[in-house]
C-alpha cells in the first residue's frame, strides 16, 4: 500500500536526490563566488586606470577576465537553476502519481463527501505550489543567501568594514518589515481568494439552476447578485494591493537608502583618500548586485508559506486511510459459484449516525435471481454495494460461497461480481473500450456480443465510427438510456458469477427493458443475478423478491406469493398498473 | 490558429479598457517619472565621481548636495511607483469586473441549447479563472510593456547624452537580442503549448476518474487506470521539464549577453578613458547603464508566459461572448394584456438532428383554466413540448400561440412572466427561504411571500423553523425534505403568479402525510391557471380535463381518462404495462 505522508514522501525524495541537490547547490554557490569577482575586477581596473598604470593590453586583459567571469557565472548558475527546476518537477510528477494511487485505494464514501473540483484543486494547485517552492523558490533563496554572504565577505575583506556596516543599516529593517507586514498581505490575499470563490460558487449555483432562471425570466436578478460578488472582489483586491504595493516599494526604498549612504559616506572616504576610487566603484556595484535578490526574498517567503499550507492540505488528503483493503490473511476464491448469504444485524455509513440497514437476512442459491424493490432511500443501493465491498460491511455479515466477503481477496471478490450502476457512468474513451473495460484483452467478438445482449448494438453501429466512436467530452453524448445499456454491456462481458443491476434500466423505455430482461434470463441461466429496480416489471421473474422499507425487509417471496399476500408489494404493483385490474 | 488570430481575441477585449483611458494615461505619466528617477541615479553618481570625488581637492558640499538630490529622486520615484501601481490595479480590476459581469450576463441570457453543449464547470472556469488570467494582461503585461519599454528608451537616451560614440557601439546588443529572441520565440511557444495541452489531459483524466472511481474499483481496474495516468503524467513532466529548460536557456543566454556587454564596455570605455576621450565617471555610468539595460529586457521576456496564457484565456472568453442566443427577442415585441392562458400548438415539428425527429406534426389547443396531462414513455416528447412552450428552443416547423399570439412575437421576459414551470427537483439557491420563494426579486415583498406560503400550506412549517422565513438554505446541502422542496417550489409559483403553469411531476417518494400536503398545494396552485402536467403516475392525471398520449413524438390519442381506457389503444396498453409509471 502506498498512502504515505507527503512529508515522508518529500524526505524520501530529497534523500534520493541528495547528490543531485548537492551538485545544483554547489553549482549555484560557486556561481556566486564567481559573480562577486565582477565588481572586484571593475574596482581594480578603475584603480589601475586612475593611477595611469594601465595600457591597452591591460584593458584587453581586464575585459577578457570580465567576459570569462560572465561566462562562468551564467554556465554554473544555469546548470544549478535548471537542475533544481527539473528535480522540483520530478517531485511534482511523483506527488501526483502517489496521490492518484492513494485515491484508487479509498472507498466510495470518501468521493461522495468530496467534490471532484475540490480534489482536483489539490492535485493540481497544491502540488504545483510545492513544486514552485522547490524549483523557483529554492533557486532564488539559494541565490539570495549565498550572494549576500559572498558579497558581505568580499566587501568586508576587500573594501571597508565601516562603509559596509553603515550601508547595511537600512537593509537591517527588511527582515522585521517582512515579518510584520507579510502576514497582513497574506490575510488580505486570503480575503481575495474567498471573494473569488464566492463568485465561482454563485456562478456554479446559478448555471446549475439555469432552467429555473430562464423559465422565470430571472436572468437580470441573477446578474445583479453576481455583480455584488464581483464588486466585493474589486474591493478586496484593492485592499490587498494597497498593502502589497507598500511592501513592494519598501524594499527597493531601503536598497536605495543603502546606496545613498554608500554614495555619501563612500564618496567622502574616497575624496579624503581613505579608500581608493576603485573600492568605491566596486562597492556601489556590489550593492546594485544584491538589491534584486533582496527584493525577491518577500516573494520567496510567500512562496514557501503557500507551499507549506499546500503540504498541510496534501497531508490531510494522504492521511485518509484506505477503508477497504485486503486482509493479510485474505483467501482466494478461484472458482466462485455465486451463492450469497446476508446476515446483517445493521449497517451504518462511516460518516453517519443513523443506521441505514437493520436485521437483513436472506440467502440466495448459486444461479438464482434476486429482486430488490422499495422506495427511494429504502436502502436498496446500500445493500447491493456491500457485496463488492464498495462500502465495507460489518464482519461476518455478507458471504459469497460461504466465505465472509471481508476475507476474500478484493481482486477475486470483484472479479466474481459484475455491476451496472444506475447513472451508467462511462469514461471518455471509445465506446468499444468502455464495453471492454473490465477485461484485460477483450476480443472484438466479445464486445459485439455484449453490445447485442444489452440491446445497444444497432445504435452503436449507427454511430460514425461504430465501436471506435469516442464518447464523452471529446466525442458524442449518449442519452441516459444509451449510457445505461453500454454500462450493461460492460458488465455482461465479464461473465461474472454474480451480476448486480442497481436500478440500471431506469432510463430505458419499457419495450427495450423487457427485451433486455428476457435476454438476461437466458444469459444468466445458472448464474446469480441481483436486480434492484423501481419498475416491478424488471423483477417479476426473480426466484426471490425482497421489499425493503426504511432499511428493513418487510416482505419477501416470489411475484405470485407477494401478490397473494396483498401487502406493500401488491399495492405497489397496483399503483404501477393503475387500478389493479391485472390478473 | 495563427498568432495574429490569437492576438485578435485579446484585442477584442480592449474596448473594455476604453472608459479607463484617463487612468492608463496617468499610469503612463507616472511610469515616465519613475523611470526618469531610475535613469538619473547613475548619472548623479557620475557627476559625484567626476566633480566631487575623483579630484585633487574633494568637494564635500557638492557631494552632500548630490546625496540629498539622490535621496530626493529616490523618494519621488517610490511615490510615483506606488500611485502608479494602485491606479493601474484599479483600472485593471475595473476592466475585469466589467468583463466578468458581461460574460456572466451573456451566459445567463443564452438559450437552453447552449447549456446542453457547454459544461457548467467549464463556464464557471471562464467566468472565474480565465478572467483572472486576462486581468494579468492589463496589469502585469501592460505595465511591463510601458515601464520596461520606456526604461529601455530612456537608458538609450541617457547613453547617447553621455557619449555618442560609445553609445552607438553599445547599440550592437540590440540586433543580437533581437536574433536571440527570434531563435527562442517559437521554441518557447511550442514548449509552452505542449505543456499546457498535456496538463489539461492530466486534469481531464483526473476529473473523470475521480468521478468514476467506484467503477474502477468494482471492475478492479486500478492498475490499468494507474498505468494510463502514468503515461499522461509522465508525458506532462517531460514537456514541463523541457519547457523549463528552454526558458532557463533563454534567460541565461540573455544574461550572458549582458555580462559580455559589460566586458565590452570596459574594453571600449577603458580605451576611451586612456585616450582621455571621456572621464572615468562617464565609463562608470556606462557600466551601470548597460547593466540596467538588461533588466527591462529580462522583465519583458518574463511576461511571455503571461501573454500566452492571457491569449488562451481571452480566446476562450471570446468564444463564449461570440455565441448569439439561438432564441432571440423580436425587434418589436408584442405586448400581451389580460392574459387568458389559451395555448395552441399548430403542426409543430422539432428535432436536434434532422434524422432524429423528436416531435412530428403536433397540434392541440388548451383552453384557459384547463388542466391537461401529457403521458407517454421516456423520450416520447413530453418534456420537449414544455421546452418549446417556454421557448427554450424554437420549433423547427409549425407555430405555437399563447392567446393567439405567436410566441416568437413576444419578448422572452414577457413570455416568462406568464408561463411558470415547476421542475422535478426544485433548485434551491444559497439564501433564505424568503429569497428562494421570491427568487431574490425586490418587488415581491414579505407579505406576498407569506401569502404564497399560506396558499400552498407551507407557512406553518416555515414558521416552526428557528429563523422562520430567514432560515438559510444551501444549494446542495439539502436541509429540506423532498416534499418541503416541492411545496416551496409551489409557493414560488404562487408568488410569481403566472397564468400558465407547467408541472413536471416529481418521481421521488413522499410519505403519505407529505403527499397529502403536496396534493393540497397542487390543488391551490392549479386553480385558475392553465396547467400542463407531465405525468409519471397515471393517478395524477386521472381527473385531467384532457390527457394527451405521446408516442415517438406524435400525439396518438387524447381524451379524458375514461374515454381513453375504453378506447383500448396506447393509453390502455401503457396502463396494462404500468409503463409510464415510476413507482412512488
Amino acid at each position: 500500500m502506498v498512502s504515505s505522508d507527503p512529508n515522508t514522501l518529500l524526505r524520501a525524495f530529497l534523500w534520493r536526490k541528495k547528490w543531485a541537490y548537492a551538485v545544483s547547490t554547489l553549482a549555484i554557490v560557486v556561481s556566486e563566488m564567481v559573480m562577486v569577482q565582477f565588481p572586484n575586477l571593475i574596482g581594480k581596473f578603475t584603480d589601475a586606470l586612475g593611477k595611469g598604470r594601465l595600457d591597452m593590453t591591460g584593458v584587453v586583459h581586464d575585459a577578457g577576465w570580465l567576459a570569462l567571469v560572465g561566462v562562468g557565472y551564467v554556465a554554473l548558475y544555469g546548470v544549478g537553476q535548471f537542475r533544481n527546476g527539473q528535480i522540483g518537477r520530478e517531485f511534482e510528477y511523483e506527488l501526483r502519481r502517489q496521490l492518484f494511487l492513494h485515491w484508487e485505494n479509498l472507498h466510495t464514501g470518501y468521493f461522495r463527501k468530496r467534490s471532484v473540483g475540490d480534489l482536483l484543486n489539490h492535485a493540481m494547485n497544491d502540488v504545483r505550489a510545492v513544486r514552485e517552492a522547490m524549483s523557483g523558490g529554492l533557486n532564488i533563496l539559494t541565490n539570495a543567501v549565498f550572494l549576500l554572504l559572498t558579497t558581505l565577505w568580499m566587501t568586508l575583506r576587500t573594501i571597508s568594514v565601516p562603509l559596509t556596516l553603515a550601508s547595511m543599516v537600512p537593509l537591517l529593517f527588511l527582515p522585521f518589515f517582512i515579518i510584520w507586514w507579510g502576514p497582513q498581505i497574506r490575510l488580505a490575499s486570503r480575503r481575495v481568494q474567498e471573494a473569488l470563490s464566492e463568485m465561482a460558487d454563485l456562478s456554479e449555483e446559478s448555471l446549475s439552476s439555469i432552467k429555473v432562471i430562464k423559465t422565470t425570466g430571472n436572468e437580470d436578478v441573477e446578474v445583479g447578485r453576481f455583480t455584488s460578488k464581483v464588486d466585493r472582489i474589486v474591493d478586496q483586491q484593492m485592499a490587498m494591493f494597497r498593502k502589497s504595493t507598500l511592501f513592494q516599494s519598501f524594499i527597493p526604498l531601503m536598497g536605495s537608502l543603502s546606496f545613498a549612504i554608500a554614495l555619501l559616506y563612500g564618496g567622502y572616504l574616497t575624496a579624503t583618500h581613505q579608500i581608493e576610487l576603485g573600492m568605491f566603484v566596486a562597492f556601489t556595484l556590489y550593492l546594485a548586485m544584491i538589491i534584486t535578490p533582496l527584493q525577491q526574498i518577500g516573494f520567496v517567503i510567500n512562496n514557501f508559506q503557500r507551499a507549506s499550507a499546500s503540504m498541510g492540505r496534501l497531508r490531510t488528503l494522504f492521511g485518509e486511510q484506505p477503508a477497504i483493503a485486503d486482509r493479510v490473511d485474505a483467501s482466494s476464491l478461484p472458482r466462485p459459484t455465486g451463492e450469497l448469504r446476508v446476515d446483517l444485524p445493521s449497517f451504518t455509513y462511516p460518516d453517519a449516525t443513523e443506521k441505514t440497514l437493520h436485521h437483513l437476512r436472506f440467502h440466495l442459491d448459486a444461479g438464482q435471481t434476486l429482486g430488490i424493490v422499495g422506495r427511494t432511500g429504502a436502502g436498496k443501493t446500500t445493500l447491493v454495494n456491500l457485496l463488492p465491498r464498495i462500502f465495507e460491511p460489518p464482519a461476518k455479515s455478507v458471504f459469497l460461497d460461504g466465505v465472509d466477503v471481508l476475507d476474500i481477496r478484493l481482486s477475486d471478490l470483484r472479479g466474481a461480481i459484475a455491476y451496472v450502476p444506475q447513472d451508467g457512468f462511462l469514461f471518455s474513451a471509445k465506446v468499444g473500450e468502455n464495453i471492454g473495460f473490465g477485461k484485460l484483452t477483450p476480443s472484438v467478438g466479445e464486445i459485439e456480443t455484449a453490445a447485442r445482449d444489452a440491446a445497444i448494438y444497432e445504435e452503436i453501429m449507427a454511430f460514425g465510427q461504430k465501436f471506435e466512436t469516442e464518447i464523452g467530452e471529446r466525442g458524442i453524448a449518449l442519452s441516459g438510456g444509451q449510457k445505461q445499456r453500454t454500462a450493461m454491456a460492460r458488465a455482461l462481458i465479464k461473465e461474472a458469477a454474480v451480476l448486480i443491476l442497481d436500478d440500471s434500466l431506469s432510463a430505458v423505455d419499457m419495450v427495450t427493458e423487457k427485451q433486455i430482461i428476457e435476454r438476461l434470463r437466458e444469459l444468466r441461466h445458472g448464474k446469480t443475478t441481483v436486480i434492484v429496480a423501481h419498475r416491478l416489471s424488471a423483477v417479476r421473474h426473480a426466484n426471490q423478491i425482497v421489499v425493503l422499507e426504511k432499511g428493513q425487509i418487510v416482505e419477501r417471496g416470489t411475484h405470485a406469493e407477494l401478490l397473494d399476500r396483498n401487502g406493500i408489494y401488491a399495492s405497489m404493483w397496483r399503483l404501477q398498473s393503475e387500478g389493479g385490474d391485472r390478473p | 490558429m495563427t498568432s495574429q488570430g490569437r492576438f485578435r481575441s485579446l484585442w477584442r477585449l480592449l474596448p473594455y479598457a476604453k472608459p479607463f483611458w484617463f487612468h492608463f494615461a496617468v499610469v503612463f505619466a507616472l511610469v515616465v517619472v519613475y523611470n526618469a528617477t531610475n535613469v538619473l541615479q547613475p548619472y548623479l553618481v557620475k557627476i559625484a565621481i567626476d566633480r566631487d570625488i575623483a579630484i585633487a581637492h574633494p568637494n564635500e558640499r557638492g557631494l552632500l548636495m548630490i546625496g540629498v538630490v539622490y535621496i530626493g529622486i529616490v523618494v519621488l520615484g517610490v511615490f510615483a511607483n506606488i500611485i502608479q501601481m494602485l491606479v493601474l490595479q484599479f483600472a485593471g480590476q475595473s476592466v475585469i469586473r466589467q468583463v466578468r459581469i458581461d460574460l456572466f450576463s451573456h451566459i445567463e441570457h443564452q438559450s437552453m441549447d447552449f447549456f446542453d453543449t457547454n459544461a457548467i464547470g467549464r463556464l464557471v472556469t471562464n467566468i472565474s479563472s480565465d478572467t483572472e488570467t486576462v486581468s494579468q494582461f492589463f496589469t502585469q503585461f501592460f505595465l511591463s510593456m510601458i515601464r520596461d519599454g520606456l526604461s529601455i528608451v530612456m537608458i538609450v537616451a541617457a547613453m547617447f547624452e553621455l557619449d555618442v560614440t560609445i553609445a552607438a557601439e553599445c547599440m550592437i546588443v540590440i540586433p543580437v537580442i533581437f536574433l536571440i529572441s527570434l531563435f527562442f520565440r517559437e521554441r518557447l511557444r511550442d514548449a509552452y503549448q505542449s505543456t499546457r495541452t498535456k496538463l489539461s489531459s492530466v486534469v481531464a483524466f483526473l476529473a473523470e476518474n475521480l468521478a468514476g472511481m467506484r467503477i474502477i474499483q468494482i471492475f478492479h481496474q486500478e492498475r490499468q487506470q494507474a498505468d494510463r495516468f502514468e503515461t499522461l503524467n509522465e508525458s506532462h513532466r517531460h514537456a514541463n521539464v523541457h519547457e523549463y529548460g528552454v526558458s532557463v536557456m533563454f534567460n541565461r543566454v540573455l544574461d550572458l549577453l549582458g555580462n559580455l556587454a559589460v566586458a565590452a564596455v570596459v574594453f571600449v570605455g577603458g580605451g576611451a578613458v586612456l585616450h582621455h576621450a571621456i572621464l572615468f565617471g562617464t565609463l562608470y555610468a556606462f557600466i551601470s547603464y548597460i547593466r540596467q539595460f538588461f533588466q527591462p529586457i529580462n522583465s519583458i521576456t518574463q511576461q511571455w508566459n503571461t501573454l500566452q496564457s492571457s491569449i488562451v484565456s481571452a480566446d476562450r472568453i471570446g468564444k463564449v461572448l461570440m455565441v448569439a442566443a439561438s432564441v432571440q427577442d423580436p425587434l418589436s415585441p408584442h405586448a400581451l394584456e389580460h392574459v387568458q392562458g389559451r395555448i395552441e400548438f399548430r403542426h409543430v415539428d422539432f428535432h436536434y438532428h434532422a434524422e432524429e425527429p423528436i416531435l412530428k406534426d403536433v397540434s392541440f389547443v388548451i383552453e384557459p383554466g384547463q388542466l391537461v396531462g401529457f403521458v407517454g414513455a421516456t423520450g416520447a416528447g413530453k418534456s420537449t413540448i414544455m421546452s418549446l412552450l417556454t421557448r427554450q428552443y424554437d420549433p423547427v416547423g409549425g407555430i405555437i400561440l399563447i392567446d393567439g399570439v405567436d410566441l416568437r412575437d413576444l419578448s422572452l421576459a414577457e413570455l416568462h412572466r406568464h408561463i411558470g414551470m415547476v421542475q422535478q427537483d426544485l433548485q434551491l439557491f444559497t439564501g433564505t427561504i424568503a429569497d428562494n420563494i421570491r427568487l431574490f426579486r425586490a418587488e415581491i415583498d414579505d407579505a406576498a411571500i407569506e401569502r404564497a406560503a399560506r396558499a400552498v400550506g407551507i407557512h406553518g412549517l416555515v414558521e416552526s423553523l428557528p429563523n422562520g422565513y430567514h432560515t438559510w438554505l444551501y444549494a446542495k446541502g439539502a436541509n429540506l425534505s423532498m416534499g418541503e422542496r416541492q411545496l416551496l417550489s409551489f409557493a414560488r409559483m404562487v408568488a410569481l403568479n403566472p397564468k400558465v403553469l407547467i408541472l413536471d411531476e416529481a418521481t421521488a417518494s413522499l410519505d403519505s402525510q407529505t403527499e397529502q400536503m403536496v396534493q393540497n398545494g397542487l390543488h391551490t396552485l392549479t386553480a385558475a391557471r392553465t396547467t400542463l402536467i407531465i405525468a409519471h403516475r397515471l393517478a395524477t392525471v386521472h381527473h385531467a380535463d384532457v390527457i394527451y398520449v405521446l408516442d415517438h413524438g406524435q400525439i396518438v390519442e387524447h381524451g379524458n381518462h375514461d374515454e381513453l381506457r375504453k378506447r383500448q389503444g396506447v393509453y390502455a396498453r401503457l396502463y396494462e404495462h404500468a409503463g409510464v409509471e415510476v413507482l412512488a
